[in-house]
């Protein structure tokens, strides 16, 4: 298993409670698709799994081994989280491609040069975008496609994507989708939230949020 | 030089016309402030009577205890305006801010009370309590500075943060630069008063020295010892409330808890 959860419980510093002793446990390789109303949690389980939240009870495990026995940074290099709103920071768009690699927990992994990163840029359907553009100028769209460029060239082992395609046109969309089968055939583990009622190319199994709960379907 | 003019009780009474001026104008202007403006006034009167007793007393006892007694008050003092200033609850920072300010404090007061003005003891209460005292009121302002800045900045930057949280930073990479910004903002004001001293403004030290009838060249040469210190204190006091505070504004899974 790549991914454990055993009895999460969630609340909310005022004590409202969001999940209650969840488990659940997932291989690699899948491709699993959130669905839930609003509020229910969706993007709670993703920063759960990534540790910007913790839980308030219960076990998480990466291959077998505890979150708590992880260092963060190091969880984060194999559990990478796309943000719901893509977020740039100051730069060009070659300096927010490349900013993550200056990190201490990245050192050993390296820095890909311009020829590849402008090869990324155009498979994504932003040839128009030049690696030494302003990153705040670039469109929704763009930034969140630059985004899931960003988490992708760390070459995580699971990729958690918070609605990715809510802010595109459908091409770039169908890109992004195109892209999330293509890393899962190439051995990625993709959780992603979708409110779309069509099921993407790909996808392997559904989790079902709703009742302080998370069902497998 | 010449004797200081003392103050009588009549002419403390007849400042009082200054408040009356001011409580006027916030009638005049329905600013609603004559009741901050009366409590004020009663608290400056009745904390600087008492200090001065306090001060009399401890330089008549000429013991190293009550003059760092004194100091350690301050502080204190000093931690809890801060505190009730800083409008922050979720990550405590009483404590680090009492200790950054007492280890910055002592060092920079104890070099220029005992190396540079060469007071002997080194804590003689003539010279290290008004040094010491202006070291924490004039750093106060640049600490709470320097907090309300990093509180804002990892607030409005929240998103920012977990973006290279995310992406594998620590947190102190995380928020280099808002840390960086923080301690910038508390020290400016500081740096400021190096480029007006002498020309915009006249400091109270300076203007206390010269009114008790000091030579302005010595006041002088005091009151530039003052300002150096008072660059000092702040840029030690900043870096460490805020590298000790930034600590607590991130959990255990480097998670931020500053939202």
């Amino acid at each position: 298993m790549i991914l454990e959860l055993d009895s999460i419980s969630f609340a909310y510093p005022d004590g409202a409670s969001l999940f209650e002793h969840v488990d659940l446990s997932l291989e690699a390789k899948e491709f699993l698709l959130i669905r839930g109303p609003s509020g229910t949690g969706k993007s709670t389980l993703l920063r759960l799994l990534c540790r910007l939240e913790e839980p308030t009870e219960g076990t998480l495990r990466f291959d077998g081994i505890p979150y708590a026995d992880m260092p963060p940074a190091e969880l984060r290099r194999h559990v990478a989280y796309v943000q719901q709103t893509p977020t740039l920071m100051d730069g060009t768009v070659r300096d927010n491609l490349r900013t993550p690699f200056t990190f201490k927990a990245n050192k050993a992994l390296v820095s890909p040069d311009d020829p590849t990163l402008q090869q990324y840029l155009n498979d994504y359907l932003l040839s128009g975008v030049s690696l030494d553009m302003e990153a705040k100028q670039l469109s929704v769209g763009q930034a969140q496609r630059v985004c899931l460029i960003r988490s992708q060239l760390l070459s995580p082992r699971i990729l958690l994507m918070d609605e990715p395609t809510s802010a595109l046109d459908p091409d770039s969309a169908a890109v992004v989708l195109e892209t999330a089968r293509r890393l899962r055939n190439e051995g990625m583990t993709i959780l992603m939230i979708s409110h779309s009622e069509t099921t993407p190319d790909g996808v392997t199994g559904f989790l079902k949020i709703g009742g302080k709960t998370v069902e497998r379907s | 030089m010449n004797t200081v003019i003392d103050i009588g009780p009549v002419q403390l009474v007849l400042c009082l016309v200054f408040v009356l001026a001011a409580g006027g104008a916030s009638l005049a202007h329905n600013l609603g402030l004559g009741k901050d403006l009366a409590v004020g006034t009663v608290r400056t009167f009745a904390q600087l009577f008492l200090m001065g007793y306090v001060l009399k007393f401890v330089f008549k006892l000429n013991m190293a205890a009550p003059v760092l007694g004194v100091f350690l008050l301050m502080v204190a003092a000093a931690t809890q305006i801060i505190h009730s200033r800083v409008k922050q609850r979720t990550v405590p920072f009483l404590l680090p801010t009492f200790l950054s300010m007492f280890i910055s404090y002592s060092v920079i007061s104890y070099l220029v009370v005992g190396v540079i003005v060469g007071a002997a003891p080194w804590w003689s209460p003539q010279y290290f309590i008004p040094l010491a005292g202006m070291i924490v009121g004039n750093s106060m302002t640049a600490i709470a500075v320097s907090l309300e800045r990093l509180f804002s900045e990892l607030k409005s930057k929240h998103a920012e943060v977990e973006m290279r949280l995310v992406l594998g930073a620590t947190p102190e990479e995380a928020s280099r630069e808002i840390v960086a910004d923080a301690v910038r903002a508390g020290m400016i004001p500081s740096i400021n008063s190096l480029m007006g001293v002498g020309i915009v403004f006249l400091p109270g030290m300076m203007t206390g020295q010269i009114l008790a009838g000091a030579d302005p060249l010595v006041s002088i040469r005091y009151q530039i010892v003052v300002m150096l210190m008072l660059v000092a204190a702040t840029a030690i006091g900043s870096v460490l409330v805020v590298g000790l505070v930034r600590r607590r504004c991130f959990g255990k899974a480097h998670q931020p808890l500053v939202r």
